[in-house]
């Protein structure tokens, strides 16, 4: 399937903040990764955070060093992802549920005499 | 109007169309806003984005931004905005983006929606329908599933549904935002993506009716939402054992069918209800006091209650202890058979 290259810029953490600082970076170039996994540890004025992963993909490129002050709204990383794909997507928060094809039960019934 | 039933005509002579329940909602909305000038859909996300679930997608850019248009993050902000619309002639379809963030509008709902009408001895109707994407199955953080249902149908002058498939969804929520009595039109967030061939049709059957999904005769499954598909498959599991267990789906959770739940029992004689809110003053009392009331000679057992537990809706992974399971609707559903 095709892939499409995606990058992600660093989001307002809250209130305001207008950068972060890379604290440690949890992927690298090449990793792949899902979407919500543990992807760069950051330090604002407030706190430091670990910021999850907003998309599943292969990582190409981590636009900053550690140590580095990164403006909010500038490249943190560029995801590989692959399109065109239909699986259904959840919204920003929770899963898609799956459907079991035949639902585990362990009760069994007995019909009634009447 | 005549456009509208030459679409609803059509869709009944065409194959039906495979839909999402997102999708089967869109559609309404769409119908909506094009047969009604004065619809306005808002609220947090919904206009560029299209909805975190994808509710609303393509709405702002076929409608524009003055019908469909994105809020602050202010719950309270948006009902009220809707109680004001509502006062100068529109007819808003607010979003609340979870069912958890509705307590902050609470205050608007129950004090300015709910009794609008009534305090200004009907000069001030509230056509409003609040869309609440609402209960658990997606393993969410908390505040994003709630199962507010007993709370709005408690309090007087709403309107509360909540549809269990994607045909469903699409006439309840044309009847719900053609009514010009306020509404909570609660969508089952776990059932978003439940594909199947929909045929998308008018409404037929009044407001406060349930429905039959699935007929049997030694005892009635009572549910709404995700759950009347849990029931489903709980009655497929007990056909094996050869007990036939009727299927109803209440749907109108204020105004109650009761006439349709008298109905079902007075045949099948037990009755099983099944919610995922907890136990405690949850709708399943309602719907087991009104059984006994209009049933009571009939039962040959207790109305059970399988539902959540008496503690806060949990988080993610622990959703799955929480909400009603397959087994342990079979054991009530045991229980009413051996009493």
């Amino acid at each position: 399937m095709a892939e499409e290259n995606v990058t992600f810029t660093l989001p307002d953490l809250g209130e305001g903040l207008v950068e972060a600082t890379v604290l440690e970076w949890q992927v690298s170039v090449g990793d792949v990764i899902e979407r919500n996994a543990p992807l760069v540890e950051v330090e604002t004025t407030k706190s430091a955070v670990v910021i999850p992963s907003p998309k599943a993909g292969r990582i190409v490129a981590l636009h900053a060093e550690e140590d580095r002050v990164v403006p909010v709204g500038d490249p943190l990383v560029t995801f590989a992802v692959t399109i065109g794909d239909d699986a259904p997507q959840a919204g920003i928060v929770g899963k898609v549920p799956t459907e079991e094809a035949r639902p585990a039960r362990r009760v069994r019934l007995k019909p009634p005499t009447d | 109007m005549t456009e509208l039933i030459d679409r609803a005509d059509a869709a009944a002579e065409t194959p039906a169309l495979e839909l999402s329940m997102q999708q089967a909602i869109n559609r309404a909305l769409r119908v909506l806003l094009a047969e009604d000038p004065d619809v306005l859909v808002f609220g947090e996300d919904v206009g560029a984005l299209g909805g975190v679930f994808r509710v609303t997608d393509g709405l702002q850019k076929e409608f524009g931004d003055r019908r469909v248009f994105d809020t602050p993050l202010a719950e309270s902000a948006i009902m009220g905005m809707a109680v004001g619309l509502a006062m100068n002639g529109w007819r808003p379809v607010p979003e609340l983006q979870f069912d958890g963030f509705a307590y902050p509008a609470i205050d608007q709902i129950v004090n300015q929606v709910a009794r609008m009408n009534y305090r200004t001895r009907g000069s001030a109707p509230m056509p409003i329908t609040l869309r609440l994407p609402s209960f658990g199955g997606i393993q969410a953080p908390e505040h994003h599933g709630e199962s507010l249902e007993a709370i709005f149908a408690h309090t007087p002058g709403l309107k509360v549904v909540a549809p269990s498939d994607p045909a469903e969804a699409y006439s309840l929520l044309l009847q719900s935002v053609r009514s010009d009595d306020p509404v909570v039109y609660m969508e089952p967030k776990a059932r978003y993506w439940d594909r199947r061939p929909v045929r998308l049709a008018e409404p037929t059957d009044p407001i406060g009716t349930s429905r039959i999904v699935r007929p049997g005769r030694h005892a009635t499954l009572i549910a709404w939402g995700a759950m009347v598909h849990k029931c489903l498959q709980v009655a497929e599991l007990a056909a094996e054992d050869g007990v036939e267990l009727e299927v109803l789906d209440l749907r109108w959770l204020k105004p109650i069918d009761a006439a349709g739940l008298a109905a079902s029992v007075a045949r099948t004689k037990r009755a099983v209800v099944v919610h995922e809110a907890p136990l405690t003053a949850g709708l399943g009392a309602e719907v087991a006091a009104l059984i006994t009331e209009h049933c009571f000679r009939d039962l040959a057992a207790p109305v059970q209650r399988v539902t959540g537990f008496d503690v806060p809706y949990p988080a993610g992974p622990l959703e799955p202890q929480y909400l009603p399971t397959i087994d342990r609707v079979l054991f009530a559903v045991q229980r009413t058979l051996e009493y």
